[in-house]
């Protein structure tokens, strides 16, 4: 059963439309939601966490819509919408302390756990953190409540190779415990890396959402790679 | 709601909102315009929704497990703590003024309103007002502050001139009642003031709620 489906989504923008988007994502699987800047990755993923309001489409989550089971839906998702600066001033202490009360599934040991892993520490403040540290303090807080579901906005951008390294390592764990993973990206790389499937959106419409080796099958030519072939039908549809 | 009043407290809220309480005390003011107190309150809260909004406090908020609604939620039931702390502050020193300063010359020459029953009824119209026309302008706009906060101030200033120009007219002079004399137009003026506070920050909720959920953040 699919723990996420996304059908028609369709949100309308003066100067851009995110036409009928519909996939779905599986328990234990990585997906990578890829498209260029502006191509419709943030738009799609603000309407599945109910931050923008879509014209048409349904969301659901284990079998139910999101209208309507919001705040019982996001206890079993985590995200990360980018480097946001939330609380610059802050210490993570303080908004760690505040937000696990909120979760009744906080594991105080997972925390520790992914803190010491991605080595923050509680007295400094958002503001002190760089841009990988950023998403990785995001990330920690998707995991200490032991999200089934990670939902996250570029989350290897801004990351240096040996961070992104990392943190598509982390993917690859958390696979291994049943969680689904949904990343946007630009970078190709971090698809062939950990990806095992392929979400590609161009220009506001879902070109494709197919399992890695049936993308590649379906869209490659012979020896072209995956960078290769996205760029391939980017410009195909640009021309079109 | 516990949980997200200790949010707006303790990541949300300026420590200046809370210093600003001490406005309350301004009852204790004389030949001074006290209802002014409830528009420096107000400003202290303006304080910390600028501060939130600069902090991407909405957007923290909205993707707590909660309903996106809930973050207007949270964010009222703090401005109600704030305008009820003061006007417990100001009540009590309106109370001091009623009974042990009854009497005092320098209150009895007051030329301006006076701390009693009717002048806590005022204050409760001006927080009532801040959360129909600030709090929801804000939420209404996604976090638009100055438009929703000029139209308050104006709406405040006017209220503040009316509360102050009430005694002036003869058939409403005992407005300006000294002690618990007039007791049944003092606790009417009071009881009017905490039904509209009620009244006000109840639809104002309700329709920044339905108009935050379509605001695209």
């Amino acid at each position: 059963m699919s723990l996420v489906t996304v059908k028609d989504l369709t949100k309308i923008y003066p100067s851009f439309t995110l036409d009928s988007v519909s996939f779905s994502l599986e328990a234990g699987r990585i997906a990578g939601f890829i498209g260029r800047n502006g191509a419709g990755k943030t738009t799609t993923i603000k309407a599945m966490l109910n931050l923008i309001h879509p014209n048409a489409g349904e969301i659901s989550y284990f079998g139910l819509p999101l209208i309507g089971n919001e705040a019982a839906i996001k206890q079993r998702i985590g995200y990360s919408t980018g480097a946001v600066n939330y609380y610059p001033k802050k210490t993570i202490r303080e908004i760690v302390d505040v937000t696990k009360a909120f979760y009744p599934t906080w594991s105080d040991a997972d925390y520790h756990t992914y803190r010491e892993l991605f080595e923050l520490e509680e007295s400094k403040r958002p503001r002190e953190l760089s841009e990988g540290m950023k998403v990785k303090f995001n990330l920690l807080l998707a995991l200490a409540h032991g999200a089934e579901i990670l939902i996250l906005d570029e989350p290897t951008s801004g990351l240096d190779p040996f961070a992104r390294d990392e943190l598509l390592d982390v993917f690859g764990e958390l696979k291994k415990r049943g969680v689904a993973v949904l990343f946007s990206t630009h970078i190709t790389s971090d698809l062939e890396k950990c990806a095992d499937d392929i979400i590609f959106i161009s220009r506001g419409r879902i070109v494709d959402a197919l399992p890695k080796e049936a993308f590649v099958e379906k869209h490659a030519r012979e020896n072209e790679t995956l960078e290769e072939t996205i760029l391939r039908l980017e410009k195909e549809r640009k021309a079109t | 709601m516990k949980n997200l009043l200790k949010k707006e407290c303790r990541l949300a809220a300026l420590p200046l909102t809370y210093f600003f309480l001490a406005f309350g005390f301004m009852a204790l003011l004389p030949g001074y315009p006290i209802l002014l107190t409830a528009f420096f309150v107000c400003l202290g809260l303006f304080q910390s929704f600028q501060t939130a909004r600069e902090a991407n406090d909405l957007l923290y908020t909205a993707l707590l497990p909660i309903r996106k609604a809930d973050a207007v939620k949270g964010r009222m039931l703090f401005c109600a703590f704030i305008e009820l702390t003061a006007f417990a502050v100001s009540a009590a020193c309106t109370l001091v003024r009623m009974t042990a300063l009854k009497d005092a010359a320098v209150y009895r020459q007051n030329a301006l309103m006076n701390a009693n029953f009717v002048y806590l009824g005022f204050l409760l119209l001006i927080y009532g007002c801040f959360n129909a026309v600030f709090v929801r302008g804000f939420f209404k706009t996604g976090g638009g502050l100055m438009k929703p906060f000029l139209t308050f101030g104006v709406l405040a200033f006017l209220i503040v001139a009316v509360g102050e120009a009430l005694h002036f007219i003869p058939a409403l002079s005992a407005a300006n009642a000294f002690g618990f004399d007039r007791p049944g137009l003092q606790v009417a003026c009071l009881a009017a003031g905490a039904g509209l506070f009620a009244l006000l920050t109840f639809a104002a909720e309700r329709s920044a709620e339905k108009a935050f959920e379509k605001v695209d953040l």
